[in-house]
């Protein structure tokens, strides 16, 4: 097939290097309509992504935030009053899957996941109906240690380490995770929850953290809770802790106290 | 039934603003190191970052799922918006060419380059995708992404023939999609 020289053509355009008539004849040839470059330029805006997502996160002034919140507050409502209903149609099915980044430190975990934790607490609203459910499904799975030992004989079994942080810079755990069966939590040295608190465990994976279940420590700081599967098999990529009410809560709204180590 | 970027996206365009402090949240950190090593001054970077982000809000309806995941529309644009600021404040002020030289500086084989990518290990930190390429590749690519230099301008720069630009341009691309999708 003689798609070049479009191929070459495509990679200058992804990295904004094409100029003069080559960028002429390019942007021609994808008016025109073509199926492998715009595949091709679509895997290079992922891949560029990627990169940007590889960089240590970094959280912007506060006053960019405000000054937009200020900013759709003074014009949201005029805005949608001016604009025609949208009738736009969606795509239905799976996004492009997000890549993972190249593995993050344990402090970049933290940076990026702490923000998003406190963050996702906000929408609790919309996730709630559905979280509960999953929480009760994960509740009845309560069956500590029964089957670890035959987890740990499936190759497909990791363990992952996890670290205390801020509060707890002592706390230490481990997960037996499997991504089919689920696995358990094992932490030690982590401080009795205050009354009315519970420790809580969250997945996370490509989107928001999702609730794992709601444990107690004994009085040496040591506790075990069996961890059920991620709804839809979705990979878990790190697990944290935060302290919550006793009672558990659908998103993260405490402190973070442990998460895993890359 | 997890939230994703393009659920915040169609609440954004129906003008949710819960989501699109949300969504704000998540990706801010992502594009801002980026806009930062383009522009350079921390200030340009924030004022990018807020017109990147108004424009998001503006116009999340023409968002379309599939054309690409959501990090990867705001990526595009953080880096086009972040260029044009660079050429615009070039443009005023025809002594200002800090970008290119410090882009010039942070390709392979320099000193700081070496230096940062060092430090970097030694602190374990992961290095980051482009800095697993060759490079070669890395140079070109760099010059062109964030240093907004075309392939005529990295081959005079580079005193290299045209088309080993293009083809390092196109290799690095390759290596780099292998080098994202072979991480975990
Ligand atoms: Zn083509």
């Amino acid at each position: 097939m003689s798609h070049e020289p479009f191929d070459t053509l495509a990679a200058a355009w992804a990295v904004g290097a094409l100029d003069g008539e080559e960028r002429a004849v390019f942007e021609r040839h994808l008016a025109d309509g073509c199926d492998v470059c715009e595949a091709e330029l679509r895997s290079s805006a992922e891949a560029l992504a990627a990169a940007a997502r590889s960089v240590p996160p970094m959280i912007p002034p506060s006053q960019v935030k405000e000054a937009l919140l200020r900013r759709i507050t003074a014009t949201g409502s005029a805005r949608r009053e001016t604009l025609p209903p949208r009738r736009l149609v969606w795509a239905v099915g799976s996004l492009v899957a997000v890549l993972a980044g190249a593995g993050f430190t344990a402090t970049f975990v933290a940076t990026r996941y702490e923000a998003r934790l406190g963050q996702v607490a906000r929408e609790a609203a919309a996730l709630r109906a559905s979280v509960q459910r999953d929480e009760a499904a994960l509740r009845e799975q309560i069956a500590v240690y029964q089957g670890a030992v035959d987890l740990l004989r499936d190759p497909a079994t990791q363990i992952v380490l996890l670290r205390g942080l801020g509060p707890s810079p002592r706390a230490n755990g481990r997960v037996i995770w499997h991504p089919v069966a689920g696995g358990h939590l094992f932490v030690a040295n982590l401080p009795a929850p205050p009354p009315g608190k519970a420790y809580e465990l969250w997945t996370i994976g490509d989107a928001a953290p999702q609730p794992a279940g709601v444990f107690q420590v004994d009085g040496s700081g040591r506790g075990t809770y069996r961890i059920g599967p991620v709804a839809g098999g979705q990979p878990v990529k790190v697990f944290a802790v935060t302290l919550e009410p006793e009672g558990g809560v659908p998103a993260p709204t405490g402190p973070m106290v442990m998460a895993s180590v890359k | 039934m997890a939230t994703s970027g393009a659920d915040l996206l169609r609440r954004i365009a129906a003008g949710d603003r819960e989501a699109f402090a949300v969504f704000y949240d998540w990706y801010a950190p992502v594009v801002f190191p980026l806009i930062l090593r383009i522009v350079r001054e921390r200030a340009d970077a924030s004022d990018v970052l807020q017109e990147l982000f108004w424009e998001a809000w503006q116009s999340a309806g023409r968002y379309d799922p599939a054309r690409g995941s959501p990090e990867a529309w705001m990526v595009m644009r953080a880096r086009s918006r972040a260029i044009d600021r660079v050429r615009s404040t070039r443009r005023r002020s025809s002594t200002f060419v800090a970008p290119l030289d410090d882009a010039a500086a942070a390709v392979p084989g320099s000193e700081r380059a070496r230096d940062a990518a060092e430090l970097a290990e030694d602190r374990g930190m992961v290095r980051s995708a482009l800095e697993r390429l060759p490079g070669p590749q890395r140079e070109v690519i760099e010059l062109a992404y964030y240093a907004g230099l075309t392939q005529t301008e990295i081959a005079e720069r580079l005193k290299q023939p045209l088309g080993t630009v293009k083809t390092r341009i196109r290799l690095g691309l390759e290596r780099l999609r292998e080098v994202v999708q072979a991480s975990p």
